[in-house]
């Protein structure tokens, strides 16, 4: 069985942990998804903090926030999980065009989302609200555009990976990098949840 | 080669049986719990502390859901893994309750 054989769709069972470096990958990516938790909890923990902290007259998080558009970018990304989870099944199938195409619609959410990330923090500048406005708008800034940068970095990485498949095909080799990846846009889309409860809706409330 | 060929077919046929129905499950239910999460905001009216406890629980839920489901968390051979992320969550645990009890104590 050459690598060869496997770009033709007879791929093992799980690709992804058919091979030992393949399930240290995975292990690997775990133990850095523990570490990624702890440094979103930081910036969690700065933002519970300082939530409060606006000053005079600057825009609190319940004059600022417009639900709708969380709510659009919530079922965005939502959605995009479920596709990607769709291209790993695909690729657990060895379905390679099937899974191009779940990955490809994977990164459009992903852009979405992020066009209008970009536009609601321009909306929030327009009214007042820039970085070192207040303790509140430098936490906010911080901890919701942190997992911009990783929702950004995500649509970077899928788009290489999917780059990579077209040239070199389905294998044991490509296997482990997509369900990793498929891995990271979940743990973006759990680290979401708690954005939008935590700062959106939690702000709205007071 | 047939055999190769066989055991293709009987892995295609496996995966074909687990389907992606309990993904779109997931999916619905996630979305579900959103959904109370947005309805509990915008409809207002009950108190504060309760609408929180609501939120919290359905973030909650969620992420049960999403990583169970979508991080295969619950197939076999993740014991690691699992030790990994809740090492995480202890320490994230303990960093907020600090900052959100004690910072302005």
């Amino acid at each position: 069985m050459s690598a060869h054989t496997h770009a033709d769709g007879h791929l093992p069972h799980e690709p992804e942990k058919a091979t030992l470096e393949g399930r240290n990958k995975v292990l690997g990516f775990w133990l850095f998804l523990g570490g990624e938790t702890v440094l979103f909890g930081t910036l969690f923990s700065a933002f519970l903090a300082l939530r409060d902290k606006v000053g005079e007259g600057n825009p609190t998080a319940n004059e600022l926030f417009n639900l709708s558009t969380v709510a659009i970018a919530t079922f965005i990304l939502l959605t995009s999980s479920l596709t990607s989870v769709f291209a790993i099944q695909a690729m657990h199938a060895g379905k390679k065009v099937p899974m191009l195409w779940w990955l490809a619609i994977t990164v459009l959410f992903g852009l979405g989302f992020l066009g209008l990330e970009i536009y609601e923090f321009y909306e929030y500048v327009h009214e007042g609200h820039g970085f070192t406005t207040s303790a509140f708008s430098s936490s906010f800034y911080t901890l919701v555009g942190f997992h911009g940068a990783h929702v950004a970095f995500g649509v970077l990485w899928i788009s290489i990976l999917i780059g990579q498949v077209l040239k070199k095909g389905l294998n044991v080799v490509t296997a482990p990098k997509l369900y990793v990846a498929g891995m990271y846009w979940h743990f973006i889309d759990v680290v979401w949840v708690f954005i939008f409860t935590v700062v959106y809706l939690m702000g709205k409330v007071g | 080669m047939t055999a190769n060929h066989s055991t293709t077919e009987e892995t295609k046929k496996r995966h074909k049986h687990e389907g992606p129905r309990k993904h779109i499950v997931a999916y619905i239910l996630s979305m579900f719990l959103t959904l109370i999460a947005f309805a509990s905001v915008i409809g207002g009216e009950i108190n504060v502390s309760f609408i929180i406890f609501i939120l919290l629980m359905m973030a909650g839920i969620q992420v049960f859901v999403q990583m169970g489901f979508w991080m295969h968390m619950k197939d076999r051979g993740h014991t690691f893994p699992i030790i990994g992320i809740l090492t995480g969550a202890v320490v994230v645990f303990t960093m907020v309750i600090m900052a959100e009890f004690w910072a302005w104590w």
